[in-house]
């Protein structure tokens, strides 16, 4: 329950962020025993290079404090969506915080907000989908494979966030966001092999007063399929964009210096000592050799309330028509 | 649906949107609104409805004064044009574009001023071009697309929210917003973990209420969150803020208070905002000070700025769950100062335009023992032209700021 609301105290089952340095991070369960793979009850031990941890001694601890390992420490940290994001079990490519925050931000969601998501996935993205709209708001989550549906479901309850969403094993491509859905949502957030076929479903989701509605692709041919459709179904405000991050990495170095005043006078003795090289310590901010160079193209737009909506969609068939006549 | 919330009244502020470009607008009654070269009469929108469509049309007799009217259906000037010949490519077209119009900016103008019609213009434009029928049917479409905004007479009318209010900051002056891109606002809302709970601390030396405004939209209305907001002013910038229109329950959870009356109230009139119960367990002779202060104190009338700092006060006493810093000032003294009031186990953000004013905060914090997880973070944006067959990245872009995240250890 350690996601809902700020809390100290570590209780049986928590989930705990690991931190032991700024790359080594993890999430663990405060609880001493687990079922394994095999389906047996085992003690819940999580290795670290630092040892090992027995989980269930957390119970009882402060966040943000430190524990010590046999070979060092760590500290635990109060997960929130951000540190959820990079330490979760993957059950599926995840959409991460640089991307999350400018969703959260172009839907414009707040406390209140009624945002429908697909697919669910790993439930990256729905941490911070549900901590923006709670606590009178409401995620409603899809997603067509049942098996992380499930996982999903009983995640979220063990997160304390049950109350603020709710989790339906559906196909949306085929079978649209459910009737008991039409006109209230504020927003619509597609994560999908074929968005534009959930971009019609979306519309009758979507309040009559208008919202917004954003797609994350990482190919650019399923952003242009989208775009169309959405041309065509009277979006508008339109835009596509790619956010990423580079992280900095603040470093002393000793910079060598080379000096050649010595060389324009005479020899006076003193050249020996210049063989000694000379360093400017100097403090630098330095960006990974490598980093990711993509994630996906976040495409968003406007649907316009429906007293509006005819005449956007006039306005957007000229630039369809642009599009049709090209290729020759 | 719900009608009422959506029609336009006086005193609202409403954004104005023609083509790309959007501006900020006050409703009053017969107020006026300058967009780029045209200067509007904006009553006609008055019980209109937000994203209802409307014409600029020239007053008679008035030149560039125009007044709107509400339209249901809009003319784009591809379409109602008749284009019969395109060239196969540009190889015939003369290098100066000057020669190539013999309508004249006074020509122009004259037609602009009889009545503002991008159709006509466009059309006008294109019958006295000696090149136009010799280019491609692709530069004929960019040419018109590009005429057609120059002299488009539509508005729309949009309720602000966060989204547009950053980017319309950011492209009319960045500098008005400490060049706080969109992505950098929406990195500081979740690296901070901002949310409807908790009281939150701003320390923003001038976003025009930007990051306030954000702040206290994702409190949300009808929630127990509280945001103490510090500046260094006089008067706390709020533009922004008061566009956004939030009910008064949720704007009064936004305390302004300035920076050093905040701290300088916090540190040295303790006895006006510490709770009274507290006092019992004081020595008898502190405790009786205390009485003759509070007593003194409610004989004057406060000013609200007082009330407001000890309001702020008794949140810092008990210490906030975020922290931000939004500053154009060096960054180390501030970050140390007000860490102090930051609970353990909770998460701050510093945003910056210098990487170097980070290092010198990331060198500072590292040699404290109770800030872990610190990264300085820098974002690479860009936006898209999605058309079929045309799909490349916008030929222009920005750069944006640095962020310096951190969490605070509880000891
Ligand atoms: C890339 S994952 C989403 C990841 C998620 N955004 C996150 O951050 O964790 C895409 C998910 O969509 C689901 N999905 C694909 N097509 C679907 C459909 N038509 N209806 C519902 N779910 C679908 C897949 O099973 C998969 O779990």
């Amino acid at each position: 329950m350690s996601f809902n609301g700020y809390k100290n105290k570590i209780e049986e089952g928590d989930t705990v962020i690991l931190y032991l340095t700024i790359t080594q991070i993890y999430s663990v369960k405060a609880q001493s025993k687990i079922i394994n793979k095999k389906g047996n009850e085992v003690v819940n031990v999580f290795q670290t290079p630092y040892g090992a941890l027995k989980c269930g001694e957390l119970v009882g601890k402060s966040f943000g404090t430190k524990i010590s390992l046999s070979k060092g420490w760590g500290y635990v940290l109060q997960p929130t969506p951000e540190l959820w994001t990079i330490t979760l079990p993957h059950r599926t490519q995840i959409i991460y915080t640089p991307d999350i925050s400018m969703i959260i931000l172009q839907l414009e969601l707040s406390p209140g907000s009624i945002v429908i998501e697909s697919g669910t996935g790993s439930g990256s993205l729905s941490h911070a989908l549900i901590r923006a709209v709670k606590p009178h708001g409401h995620l409603h989550t899809f997603e067509f494979h049942e098996g992380r549906s499930k996982m999903a479901t009983e995640e979220f309850r063990n997160h304390g966030f049950s109350n603020y969403v709710t989790v339906r094993h559906r196909d949306v491509c085929e079978k649209g966001f459910s009737e008991e859905l039409d006109g209230v949502a504020d927003a619509v957030f597609l994560d999908l092999p074929h968005p534009w076929l959930a971009i019609p479903h979306a519309i009758k989701s979507l309040k009559s007063s208008g919202g917004r509605l954003c797609s994350f692709s990482p190919c650019i041919e399923q952003v242009q399929k989208s775009c169309l459709v959405l041309l065509k179904l009277g979006f508008q405000e339109i835009q596509t964009m790619e956010v990423l991050q580079t992280q900095l990495s603040v470093q002393q170095r000793n910079i060598p210096v080379i000096n050649m005043d010595f060389l324009k006078s005479e020899k006076d003795g003193s050249e020996g000592e210049k063989k000694d090289r000379e360093f400017l310590k100097t403090v630098v901010a330095i960006p990974p050799p490598s980093l990711p160079g993509h994630t996906g193209y976040l495409t968003i737009a406007t649907l316009p309330p429906v007293w509006a909506r005819s005449l956007q969609m006039s306005l957007n068939e000229v630039d369809m028509i642009d599009g049709e006549g090209e290729g020759d | 649906m719900d009608s009422g919330d959506n029609t336009i009244k006086i005193g609202d502020y409403v954004v104005v949107q023609r083509q790309g470009y959007t501006k900020l607008h006050k409703l009053k009654a017969s107020s006026k609104l300058i967009l780029g070269s045209f200067n509007i009469e904006m009553d006609n929108v008055i019980g209109e409805k937000y994203f209802d469509t409307f014409q600029m049309k020239n007053t008679p007799g008035n030149k560039r004064f125009y007044v709107l009217e509400k339209v249901e259906q809009v003319n784009s000037a591809k379409d109602s044009l008749n284009i019969e010949k395109s060239g196969q490519d540009n190889r015939n077209i003369p290098n100066n574009h000057a020669e190539s119009q013999s309508l004249t900016k006074e020509d122009i103008d004259k037609l602009k001023d009889a009545e503002l019609s991008s159709n006509n213009i466009v059309g006008q434009l294109i019958n006295n071009s000696k090149t136009f029928s010799m280019k491609t049917e692709y530069s004929q479409e960019k040419y018109i697309k590009k005429k057609e905004k120059k002299y488009f007479e539509y508005v729309q009318i949009k309720k602000p929210s966060i989204r547009i209010l950053v980017q319309m900051f950011y492209r009319q002056d960045p500098t008005k917003t400490l060049g706080i891109r969109v992505d950098d606002l929406s990195q500081i809302l979740t690296y901070a973990n901002i949310h409807s709970e908790g009281n939150h601390l701003l320390y923003d030396s001038g976003t025009s209420g930007l990051i306030s405004a954000a702040i206290t939209n994702a409190i949300g209305p009808n929630t127990t969150g509280q945001l103490i907001h510090t500046h260094p002013g006089n008067e706390c910038q709020k533009n922004a803020f008061i566009a956004m229109q939030f009910p008064k329950e949720q704007s009064d959870r936004c305390i302004n208070v300035n920076l050093y009356s905040v701290i300088r109230c916090f540190y040295q009139n303790r006895n006006t905002f510490v709770e009274n119960n507290a006092e019992t367990s004081e020595p008898e002779a502190k405790r009786q000070k205390v009485d003759e202060n509070t007593k003194s104190a409610s004989n004057i009338q406060k000013k609200t700025w007082q009330l407001d700092n000890e309001k702020a006060c008794k949140i810092l006493d008990q210490k906030v769950d975020s922290l931000i810093i939004t500053a154009k000032e060096h960054p180390v003294n501030i970050t140390k100062e007000l860490l102090s009031f930051l609970k353990g186990n909770r998460n701050f953000v510093v945003f910056s335009l210098f990487k170097e004013l980070h290092q010198d905060l990331y060198t500072y914090l590292k040699t404290r023992t109770d800030i872990i997880n610190i990264r300085i973070t820098n974002n690479f944006m860009r936006n898209y032209q999605v058309l079929p067959n045309r799909t490349h990245p916008e030929v222009n872009m920005t750069i944006a700021g640095y962020l310096l995240t951190g969490y605070k250890l509880d000891m």
